[in-house]
């Protein structure tokens, strides 16, 4: 069986870390980058499989800006993408993942927190099935 | 024209007077001027056909229709829209300027200091003094007292002529009589422009007073809102982390019943922390005013869906749910946010804090213009001294306490403030260990 790589884009190590020890005990290989540019690099040279983003870093809408730019690049262009949304989370501008998910350019938006079943669930859902 | 921008000067709050505020003044001023020519004209009419004095009548009535006309003219002026405020000020000094020179011509040709109507020019000094500050209001009432004793000198002196009121009546040839009235007249005009003005001032000063103190209370508020979001942002991420890493703890663990334990314990409190931070975060949101946006909503079919959605629950606490629930539409424009929230709250409570195996009854009613939605449960009621503290934010009754460790002790606050903000109504009827009921009223269109 071939190995699946996750890709985890959050600036919270310990979440990341979290998420690592979730994924990696169900077989998946995890990489992981604190920032969107660092993100962006290691999706373009390591092509995921799959990729989880958190909406809030840096900067408010840092997770907006990187999933756009992933879908604007040739090669990760068909990476499925996780967004991962707080409950509270204030983006600065009324955000509803259920009506305004089409205008946005992400698979799923998962509320934190977010079950470990839940979360394996969820990437086995969105991974491509055949390589 | 001087081209200040309209708005900034029209609204600016710390001026007493303003260009909008003078306008009102001034459409009350061209009222009153039509009442003067009717006056003036009735009482014209009177003195010459039935008192049968010797009035000028022609000039009177000639008078009478200069201020009617310019009276059209200002008409005219007030319909194009307020500019600034000294442009404003400048046309009401106008006025005032005109309607003291045609008081003086009407003074002349009806007696001069032997008809009262020169009280009229205190009136005239008592609204500069409300309107001015300052020089203005000395400026006018320089300007009556230079009309008036112009006038009386003149006919005193034969410059102009003198129009008797009563024949016989030659006090304006005395000059011991005319002085002392001039006197009077002047005294009593500078004092009112003195008492006006002085009381203005001090009335301005309470005023400016308020409004700065306003605008504190208005930056206070923004400062614990702003706060307040800071605050929710800055735990939240903590707790979620930390959330995550018990439950994957909990995941992980293999069969080892005290770990299990007291992971379980960390996690339901963790997630009442989330609770408290999203419930913080409504109340805060809920301050501002700028996220709105109205919908129709269904209440038939929210409540329902909130209903099959706490069916486990109801369940698990062995609860005889009645549900009295229209089977069409209920509709209410609001927004959805806000209408689900205490919907919710309400729902939650009655089932947090109802008796295991009692009955939980749910009515909605459409009432013509007004909906109403109650919640009764038969569980810990609560006691008449506390009910309206458990309006109050973090306030939680002893006996909700030991019913469940898990409410935020923000639920009714936030039902409260959203009714009060959607201008619905909100009642409580409670009785300890009978139960309580909780209903509010919903205006369908808001």
């Amino acid at each position: 069986m071939i190995e699946r790589t996750i890709l985890v884009i959050d600036d919270d190590i310990d979440l990341v870390e979290i998420i690592r020890v979730t994924l990696e005990g169900e077989g998946f290989k995890v990489i992981d980058a604190q920032n969107g540019a660092r993100g962006l690099r290691l999706a373009s040279d390591q092509l995921p499989d799959l990729i989880i983003l958190d909406v809030m870093m840096g900067e408010i809408d840092e997770g907006f800006q990187v999933a756009y730019e992933l879908r604007n690049r040739e090669e990760t262009r068909e990476i499925p993408i996780l967004m991962l949304t707080a409950v509270v989370d204030q983006t600065g501008f009324d955000f509803d993942p259920e009506k305004d998910a089409e205008f946005l350019p992400v698979n799923e938006f998962i509320q934190k927190p977010v079950a470990p079943r839940e979360l394996v669930d969820l990437v086995r859902k969105h991974l491509p099935t055949s390589v | 024209m001087n081209d200040q921008k309209p708005e900034s000067v029209v609204n600016d709050p710390t001026l007493f007077v303003t260009a909008a505020s003078l306008r009102v003044r001034s459409d009350w001023f061209i009222r009153l001027r039509w009442m003067s020519v009717i006056g003036v004209m009735t009482g014209v009419i009177t003195a010459d056909q039935i008192a049968g004095l010797p009035l000028p009548v022609k000039g009177i009535v000639a008078t009478a229709l200069i201020t009617a006309i310019l009276n059209v003219g200002y008409i005219l002026h007030n319909r194009r829209l307020a500019t600034s405020l000294n442009n404003e000020v400048r046309i009401v000094k106008v006025q005032m300027v005109m309607d003291l020179i045609l008081l003086t011509m009407l003074v002349n040709l009806t007696g001069g200091i032997e008809n009262p109507l020169y009280l009229v020019y205190i009136i005239h000094v008592i609204i500069a003094s409300l309107i001015f500050k300052g020089k203005e209001i000395y400026q006018i009432t320089a300007l009556a007292i230079i009309l008036f004793t112009l006038e009386t000198l003149g006919e005193h002196f034969r410059i102009i002529p003198h129009h008797h009121l009563m024949s016989a009546s030659e006090t304006i040839h005395e000059p011991l009589y005319m002085l002392m009235t001039l006197g009077a007249f002047w005294i009593v005009l500078i004092v009112a422009a003195y008492i006006g003005s002085t009381f203005m001032k001090h009335n301005r000063a309470i005023k400016d007073d308020l409004v700065q103190r306003q605008k504190e209370l208005e930056d206070a508020d923004k400062a614990k809102v702003d706060f307040f979001r800071f605050v929710t942002h800055e735990v939240k991420s903590p707790i979620i982390t930390a959330l995550s890493a018990v439950d994957l703890a909990l995941d992980k663990n293999d069969g080892n019943e005290i770990v299990d334990n007291m992971l379980g314990r960390a996690s339901r409190r963790l997630h009442q922390a989330i609770e408290i931070v999203k419930d913080l975060s409504d109340l805060t949101r809920g301050g501002m005013k700028s996220r709105s946006r109205k919908e129709k909503i269904d209440l038939a079919e929210l409540t329902k869906k909130l209903l099959v959605s706490r069916k486990e629950l109801i369940d698990s606490r062995n609860l005889t749910l009645e549900a009295d629930i229209p089977s069409s539409p209920v509709q209410i424009r609001a927004e959805y946010g806000k209408v689900e929230k205490i919907l919710v709250n309400l729902i939650d409570n009655g089932i947090r804090y109802n008796h295991d195996g009692k009955r939980l009854y749910i009515v909605l009613m459409d009432v013509g213009s007004k909906v109403v939605f109650s919640v009764q449960d038969e569980g810990i009621g609560i006691k008449p001294k506390d009910q309206k503290l458990i309006f109050d934010e973090f306030y939680r009754t002893p006996a909700a306490r030991e019913a469940s460790t898990l409410g935020t002790g923000l639920g009714l606050p936030i039902v409260k403030r959203f009714v009060e903000q959607m201008k619905a109504t909100l009642k409580v009827e409670s009785e300890p260990d009978v139960g309580s009921t909780f209903t509010v009223t919903f205006r369908k269109k808001l």
